[in-house]
C-alpha cells in the first residue's frame, strides 16, 4: 500500500465536486482539519450551509475518492460556514454581520408572505443557520402576530450612539416597523417618509451576526423595494405565488423589477397549492395548482416547492405558533423544511457567483 | 441585452476621465462633462422621455459610490448627486467608438 500524505488525500478530494457550485471542494477550502496519522484520515467538510440538501451526495463522493487512493480508516465530519454575497468594496454596508439578506416578495398581496417568510425563517434556524426576521410590510406588518412578540424593542447602548435590540420570538431575532405603529393605525406615508423608517430599520438595529436575515416585504414594485434594492447589498429575491393565472401575471411584474434592479430571483414558490379534506383525504386544487412551476420553468427560475393550505397553518399562525415550531413532524412542516434546504441551496450558488460579480473596484488616480 | 457589470471604476484627475473595466473585459473612458451632462435624474432628463445633454462646464468629480447590485452614483463637487447611473444606461453611453459604431447600427 503506498504511503497517504496529506497532498495525496487532497489530490484525491479535489475529484469531489460540490453538485450546485460545480467546483471541487478543496479549491472551494471546505476540507478543514485534515489529519493524516498512521494511515487514518481525517478531515471535516465545511459546507456553505447547515440546510444542505446534497451532504448525503458529497459524502458518498469522498468516501469513493477515499476508496480510489487506498484509504480506508477514516472520519468525515461536516460542519456549516454560511458564505455571504458581499464583497470588500463598495458603499457603506449597513448590515456588516448579516451575510446573507434574502427578500420575499410577491407582485400582489394577500399569497401569504409572511406566514412562508416566518415559517422558512423558523425552518433555516432548526437546520442549524442563525437567522432573523425582519417585516418590512408598512401596510400591514403581520410578523408579530405571527411570531407571537409583543416586547417592544430595547435600546441599547452601542459605540457612543444607540441600537434597537430585536425582541427574541421561537429563538430568532424579530423586528418589525409594526412595534412602532399604534396597532389600529394605518400608515399613510409618502415615499421620503417611508424611506427615512426603512433606513432606521436597516442600520439601527443590532442584529448580532447572521447566516440569513429573511425580510418580509410589502406587496407590489413600488418605494420599499427601490429602498432596499439601493441601500443594501440584497443576495436574492423569493417570490411567493398562488396558483391561479391572474395571480402569476403579478409574478411577472416582480421578476421584471428584481431584474432591473439586479436582485437575482432565487426561486419561485407556491402556497395554498392544494387542499386535503380531513375528511376525504382527496388533494383538492381550489386555486389550480402547478401555475408557478409552469411560471418557474418559463422564465428558468428555480421553482422551491408547494405550500399546501392547511388550517392549523393559519390557526397556529394567528395564535404567534408558527406550525414548525407547534408541530414539527405535520405535513406542511416537512414541506418548509424541504423548502427551506433548497432555498439555502440556491442562496450558496448565487452568493458565489454574486462575490466574483461584485468585487468592484472604484479608485482615483 | 446580455447585462454587463463594471469590475473596476478609475477616476484618472489627470485625463478629466472616468475608465471603466467590464466584466467582459471591455474598457471605455468617459470624459468628466459627458458623463455630467448625461446624469440620469429627473432634474436634469425632465419627463419628455428623450435624452438630454445638459451642459455644465468643468464638472468636477468628488466621489464614487455604488448603489445595491445594480448602478453607481456620482457625486459631484458642485453638491449634484441625484443621478443613478444603472450599469447598463453606463454601458449604453460608452463613448468608444466601437459601442457608437454599434449603437448608430442599431437606430
Amino acid at each position: 500500500m503506498p504511503l497517504i500524505t496529506q497532498e495525496n488525500v487532497l489530490d484525491a478530494l479535489r475529484k469531489v465536486q460540490d453538485p450546485e457550485l460545480h467546483r471541487d471542494i478543496v479549491s472551494l477550502g471546505m476540507v478543514k482539519n485534515l489529519d493524516v496519522s498512521n494511515g487514518k484520515v481525517r478531515f471535516t467538510v465545511e459546507l456553505t450551509t447547515p440546510a444542505c440538501p446534497l451532504r448525503e451526495t458529497i459524502d458518498a463522493d469522498c468516501r469513493r475518492a477515499l476508496a480510489g487512493i487506498g484509504v480506508n480508516d477514516f472520519e468525515i465530519a461536516f460542519g456549516a460556514q454560511v458564505r455571504g454575497s458581499k464583497s470588500g468594496a463598495g458603499q457603506v454596508d449597513l448590515l456588516p454581520t448579516v451575510k446573507n439578506v434574502v427578500l420575499v416578495a410577491a407582485g400582489k398581496g394577500g399569497v401569504g408572505k409572511s406566514t412562508v417568510a416566518s415559517n422558512l425563517a423558523v425552518a433555516l434556524k432548526k437546520h442549524g443557520a442563525t437567522v432573523g426576521l425582519l417585516d418590512a410590510d408598512i401596510y400591514g406588518p403581520s410578523v408579530p402576530i405571527l411570531m407571537g412578540v409583543r416586547d417592544n424593542p430595547e435600546k441599547i447602548a452601542v459605540n457612543g450612539g444607540y441600537k434597537l435590540k430585536p425582541p427574541i420570538a421561537h429563538g430568532l431575532p424579530v423586528m418589525s416597523i409594526g412595534f412602532f405603529l399604534e396597532p389600529d393605525q394605518a400608515v399613510i406615508w409618502r415615499g421620503p417618509m417611508l424611506g427615512k423608517a426603512l433606513q432606521q430599520l436597516m442600520a439601527d438595529v443590532a442584529w448580532g451576526d447572521l447566516d440569513y436575515l429573511i425580510v418580509d416585504m410589502p406587496p407590489g414594485t413600488g418605494d420599499v423595494q427601490i429602498t432596499f434594492s439601493q441601500q443594501l447589498k440584497v443576495t436574492g429575491a423569493v417570490l411567493v405565488a398562488t396558483p391561479q393565472q391572474v395571480a402569476l401575471a403579478d409574478v411577472v411584474r416582480a421578476k421584471s423589477m428584481f431584474d432591473k434592479v439586479m436582485v437575482p430571483i432565487v426561486g419561485i414558490i407556491e402556497n395554498m397549492s392544494y387542499f386535503i379534506c380531513d375528511n376525504c383525504n382527496k388533494k383538492h386544487e381550489i386555486f389550480s395548482r402547478g401555475g408557478a412551476e409552469r411560471a418557474a420553468e418559463n422564465f428558468k427560475i428555480p421553482f422551491l416547492g408547494e405550500i399546501p393550505i392547511t388550517p392549523a397553518l393559519r390557526e397556529w399562525g394567528d395564535k404567534g405558533v408558527p406550525i414548525l415550531v407547534q408541530e414539527p413532524n405535520s405535513e406542511v412542516s416537512k414541506i418548509f423544511m424541504d423548502v427551506a434546504a433548497k432555498l439555502a441551496g440556491r442562496i450558496s450558488i448565487i452568493s458565489e457567483s454574486a462575490r466574483k460579480a461584485q468585487a468592484l473596484k472604484i479608485v482615483s488616480s | 441585452m446580455e447585462a454587463h457589470v463594471p469590475v473596476e471604476i478609475n477616476h484618472v484627475k489627470a485625463q478629466r476621465v472616468v475608465r471603466i473595466t467590464w466584466d467582459d473585459g471591455h474598457v471605455g473612458e468617459y470624459a468628466l462633462d459627458y458623463l455630467r451632462g448625461f446624469c440620469p435624474c429627473a432634474g436634469c432628463q425632465g419627463h419628455s422621455g428623450d435624452l438630454k445633454f445638459v451642459h455644465v462646464p468643468d464638472a468636477e468629480l468628488a466621489g464614487i459610490s455604488p448603489v445595491g447590485n445594480y448602478a453607481i452614483m456620482f457625486h459631484w463637487s458642485d453638491g449634484h448627486e441625484t443621478g443613478i447611473y444603472t450599469y447598463q444606461y453606463l454601458r449604453s453611453l460608452c463613448p468608444c467608438d466601437e459601442c457608437k459604431r454599434q449603437a448608430s447600427e442599431q437606430r
